[in-house]
């Protein structure tokens, strides 16, 4: 199973999909794009403590989190 | 005065410190409710950045309460603390603090998600990210 992990003021929303599954994986899209339309940073963990910057949804991506637009403090 | 008196005098300020006892109840409510809230995205936030970070970042963190990371455009080190204002401190090749850089993800978020995003964002992306940060040569750590 594939997560997605949105970052919230609860800790986080997590989305578990099958990415062998085509409707799933279309949803799981769907989210990739309405989420990063709206301003958030996608990222994948690529290894321990490695992770990638995703501009495009990724299908074989295992595990992506999140995060809100960063702003200056 | 008669015990019917007596009743009707006191029948005011005890409805007024039973309205009183309600609100303070439901306050009481509030603020736990919240407190609880509050504590539990913050271990789950706790949890989710120690899964993402490498076993030497993670071992730092737990002994010292900060971590480093690479920026990924420069090569430069930061250190990351535990905190949500000006945590972000630049190092020199030698340790010594260079600066510190404030920028963070928008929104209400627990403090382990807001230093995974700063994470991310300085070791995939660090121009992007130290390009919206405030800069400030005072050091307070």
């Amino acid at each position: 199973m594939a997560t997605q992990i949105v970052m919230d003021k609860t800790g986080d929303s997590r989305h578990e999909f099958d990415a062998a599954d085509a409707a799933a994986l279309a949803d799981a899209e769907r989210r990739f794009n309405e989420l990063t339309g709206l301003g958030f940073t996608a990222a994948a963990r690529t290894g321990s403590g490695q992770s990638e910057l995703l501009r495009t949804f990724d299908p074989t991506a295992e595990e992506t989190v999140f995060f809100p637009r960063l702003q200056g403090g | 005065m008669g015990y019917a008196d007596l009743l009707a005098t006191a029948a005011v300020p005890l409805g007024i410190l039973l309205v009183a006892c309600g609100i303070a109840l439901v306050l009481y409510e509030l603020v736990t409710g919240w407190r609880a809230r509050r504590t539990n995205a913050e271990r789950k936030a706790a949890t989710l950045l120690k899964q993402w970070l490498t076993p030497a970042q993670l071992a730092q963190y737990e002994t010292q309460g900060h971590f480093d990371v690479t920026g990924c455009h420069t090569g430069r080190r930061y250190r990351i603390r535990h905190g949500r204002q000006a945590n972000i401190i630049e190092l020199d090749a030698r340790g010594g603090r260079l600066s510190a850089w404030c920028f963070g993800p928008e929104g209400e978020l627990p403090t382990g998600d807001v230093l995974l995003a700063q994470k991310i964002a300085l070791e995939t992306d660090e121009f992007a990210a130290i390009g919206i940060a405030n800069r400030s040569s005072h050091v307070f750590y």
